[in-house]
C-alpha cells in the first residue's frame, strides 16, 4: 500500500481505504468517507493550512465532537452527540488536521486492555489473540496498523503509554495542565490528560504542540506558551538519565529487561550519563491510583442517571431513585460498576480517612520522590513502560487486580502530574516492548528531544536479546 | 477488612446502582480483592504529612464574570425530540409509566 499521497483529498481517500481494510481490528466506533471528504475539502480550501495540513487523526471516543457520537464505548452514552467540540478539536482543525474517526476504548477509559468496551474488544494489530492495551487501545491499534499517522487518547493512569508500548508506537502524556480537558469526558479530574500516539516522536510532538496551551474553558490549564516541537538532539551529552531500581524487579519479563538494558546502552553510546537511584514509594502507586481514580469517577459518573444523560430505564418501584438505579445498572458495564462501587465505598463516611485521605497523602509522597530525583541532578528518568509485552485476551478479565498491575510502571506519572513518553524499544517473540522516559513538569521539549534522539538509534522492530 | 453482601448492597444504594442478584457474589469477591490489595497503603507512615499534592496551576485562573450562555454548535431544537417556543416538550407528569 502506497504511503505517498498529496493533498488532503487524496489523504482522505487513502485513509478511508485503510480504515475499511482494518475493520477486523474493531478499533473504530464511528467514521465515514463522507466526513473524511468534507474535512479534506475544508483543509484544501484553507488559506493558511497550518502545521498539520492534511493529517488524518483518530480521536478516542471520550473526546467530544459535534459531527459524530461520543459514546465512551458505553451503552449509557450510545448515540450521544455533543452540542460542542472539545477545545483540542478546534485547535487541531485550525492547524489543518482532519478529524472524522472516533476510536474504540475501554468503557469510560476504565481498563488496560480495551476488552471493557461495550462494543467489543479491540484486537492487537500484530497478534489478534492479544490485547492492544488500554484504555486507548483503538487509537493505538489504528496508528500501529498504519491507518493514521497519529491519534488522540487520554490518560488517567497510563492509558496511552501502556497501549503505545504494547502496539509498538510512540505515546506521549503531557504535564497535567498543559492541554485543555474541555470536551474530554471526565473520569478522574485530578489525573485526566488528553495524550497523543504517533508513529514517530516528531508526529506526536507536532500534534501535542498544536493542542497545548492555556484555555479559559479549563481552569486547570497552566498559563504557559504552547509547547514547541523540539529539534531532535544529535547526542545526549550533558544529560543525566536516572534509572530507578524499583522499576526493574527480579521477576521483570526477560524480553522487557533485555530491551531496557539495550536502551540504557544506547543512552551511554549517545553520551548520556546513567545514574541508578531509588523512588522508594513506587510500589504504592497502583493502590493509591485505585483509590483516587475510582473516588473521582464515582463523583464524575453520577451524571449518567437517565435524566441528564443516558437512555432512561424504569425501575421496579417506578419512582425516580428506581429510575436512576435501573438506568445505571443496565447502562454501565462490569468494570465501570466495580469502580463506581469502590469509589463510593472509599468516600463513604466510615472509610474516608482510612482510604481516600491516606491515598492523597501517599500521592504526595510519590510526587515528592520524583521531585527529589529531579532536584538531585537527574534530567530524565528511564524505565520500562510495562512489565510484560501484550498479554492474551481474556487472560486478566476475571481478576481486576491482575489487570490493574499492567499499569504498575505508568500510573505514578499521572499521580505526580508529570510528562512522559513511551518509545518502541525492540520486540520479544515478535511483540513490541516500550521504554519510558519521564521528565520534570513542563519539560516536554527536553523529553521529546531526547526521545527522538533515542528513536533514531533503537532498532524498534528487531528482536531483543 | 472485608466487605460483605449487605455492605455491597448498601454502597450500591449510595451509588444509585441496581446490582443484579446473580452478579452479587462475584462483586463481593472482586471488591474484597481490591480492598485487600489497596490496604497495603496502611504500611506507609503518613503521620507528619503536609498538605496533599495536587497537580496543575498554583492558582486557578477564573474567567471574567460575564453573564450569558456558551455558544452551542447546534440549536436547542436539534438537541431534543421536541422543542417549541423556546421550551423542550417532555411527557406529562406521571405519564412515564405508560412508556
Amino acid at each position: 500500500m502506497s504511503t505517498v499521497v498529496s493533498g488532503a483529498a487524496a489523504v482522505a481517500t487513502e485513509t478511508g481505504k485503510r480504515l475499511a481494510a482494518a475493520e477486523g481490528l474493531n478499533a473504530t466506533l464511528s467514521w465515514s468517507q463522507d466526513l473524511l471528504d468534507a474535512e479534506a475539502t475544508r483543509v484544501d480550501s484553507m488559506a493558511e493550512p497550518g502545521p498539520l495540513a492534511g493529517m488524518a487523526l483518530a480521536l478516542k471516543d471520550n473526546i467530544v465532537t459535534v459531527e459524530q457520537p461520543s459514546t465512551c464505548a458505553s451503552r449509557i452514552l450510545e448515540g450521544y452527540v455533543s452540542p460542542y467540540n472539545a477545545t483540542v478539536v478546534g485547535r487541531l482543525r485550525a492547524a489543518g488536521a482532519m478529524i472524522a474517526v472516533k476510536a474504540n476504548m475501554d468503557e469510560f477509559a476504565m481498563g488496560s486492555s480495551t476488552e471493557h468496551s461495550a462494543f467489543g474488544r479491540v484486537k492487537h494489530p500484530l497478534a489478534p489473540d492479544r490485547v492492544p492495551g488500554g484504555s486507548s487501545g483503538g487509537s493505538a491499534a489504528l496508528v500501529a496498523a498504519g491507518v493514521v499517522p497519529a491519534a488522540l487518547g487520554s490518560e488517567t493512569g497510563g492509558s496511552v503509554r501502556q497501549p503505545a508500548s504494547f502496539c509498538g508506537v510512540v505515546g506521549v502524556k503531557p504535564s497535567y495542565g498543559r492541554v485543555s480537558r474541555y470536551g474530554l469526558v471526565a473520569f478522574g479530574s485530578s489525573l485526566d490528560c488528553i495524550s497523543v500516539f504517533g508513529r514517530t516522536v516528531k508526529d506526536a510532538a507536532q500534534v501535542l504542540s498544536v493542542m497545548s496551551g492555556s484555555d479559559p474553558l479549563d481552569a486547570t490549564t497552566v498559563n504557559r506558551p504552547p509547547m514547541r516541537v523540539p529539534e531532535p538532539l544529535q547526542n545526549l551529552r550533558g544529560l543525566t538519565v536516572g534509572v530507578p531500581r524499583e522499576y526493574f524487579p527480579p521477576d521483570l519479563h526477560a524480553g522487557v529487561a533485555a530491551a531496557l538494558r539495550a536502551t540504557i546502552a544506547r543512552v551511554r553510546e549517545l553520551g548520556g550519563e546513567i545514574r541508578e537511584l531509588s523512588l522508594p514509594n513506587s510500589s504504592y502507586a497502583v493502590p493509591t491510583y485505585y483509590i483516587i481514580a475510582p473516588a473521582e469517577a464515582a463523583a464524575n459518573l453520577a451524571r449518567y442517571d437517565g435524566v441528564r444523560y443516558g437512555p432512561r430505564r424504569i425501575g421496579p418501584e417506578g419512582d425516580i431513585r428506581s429510575l436512576y438505579r435501573a438506568t445505571r445498572g443496565q447502562g454501565f458495564g462490569q468494570e465501570v460498576q466495580r469502580r463506581i462501587l469502590i469509589g463510593t465505598y472509599v468516600l463513604s463516611a466510615g472509610y474516608y480517612d482510612a482510604y481516600y485521605k491516606k491515598a492523597q497523602q501517599v500521592r504526595s509522597l510519590i510526587a515528592q520522590d520524583f521531585r527529589r530525583a529531579f532536584e538531585s541532578g537527574i534530567d530524565l528518568l528511564l524505565t520500562p513502560t510495562t512489565p510484560t509485552p501484550a498479554f492474551k485476551a481474556g487472560e486478566k478479565t476475571d481478576d481486576p487486580v491482575a489487570m490493574y498491575l499492567a499499569d504498575i510502571f505508568v500510573c505514578s506519572v499521572n499521580l505526580a502530574g508529570l510528562p512522559a513518553v513511551s518509545i518502541p524499544a525492540g520486540r520479544s517473540e515478535g511483540l513490541p516492548i516500550g521504554a519510558q522516559l519521564i521528565a520534570p513538569a513542563f519539560e516536554e521539549e527536553r523529553l521529546l528531544a531526547a526521545a527522538a534522539a533515542l528513536e533514531r538509534v533503537i532498532p524498534a522492530a528487531a528482536e531483543v536479546r | 477488612m472485608s466487605i460483605g453482601r449487605d455492605e455491597v448492597l448498601h454502597v450500591a444504594k449510595l451509588a444509585e446502582l441496581a446490582v443484579r442478584d446473580e452478579d452479587l457474589a462475584r462483586l463481593v469477591g472482586q471488591l474484597n480483592r481490591i480492598v485487600d490489595y489497596v490496604a497495603q497503603l496502611n504500611e506507609v507512615p503518613t503521620d507528619r504529612m503536609a498538605e496533599p499534592f495536587l497537580p496543575g496551576p498554583p492558582a486557578v485562573t477564573l474567567r471574567e464574570d460575564v453573564p450569558g450562555a456558551d455558544a452551542l454548535a447546534r440549536s436547542p431544537a436539534e438537541l431534543a425530540p421536541e422543542f417549541k417556543d423556546g421550551f423542550f416538550l417532555v411527557p406529562r407528569h406521571g405519564a412515564m409509566e405508560d412508556q
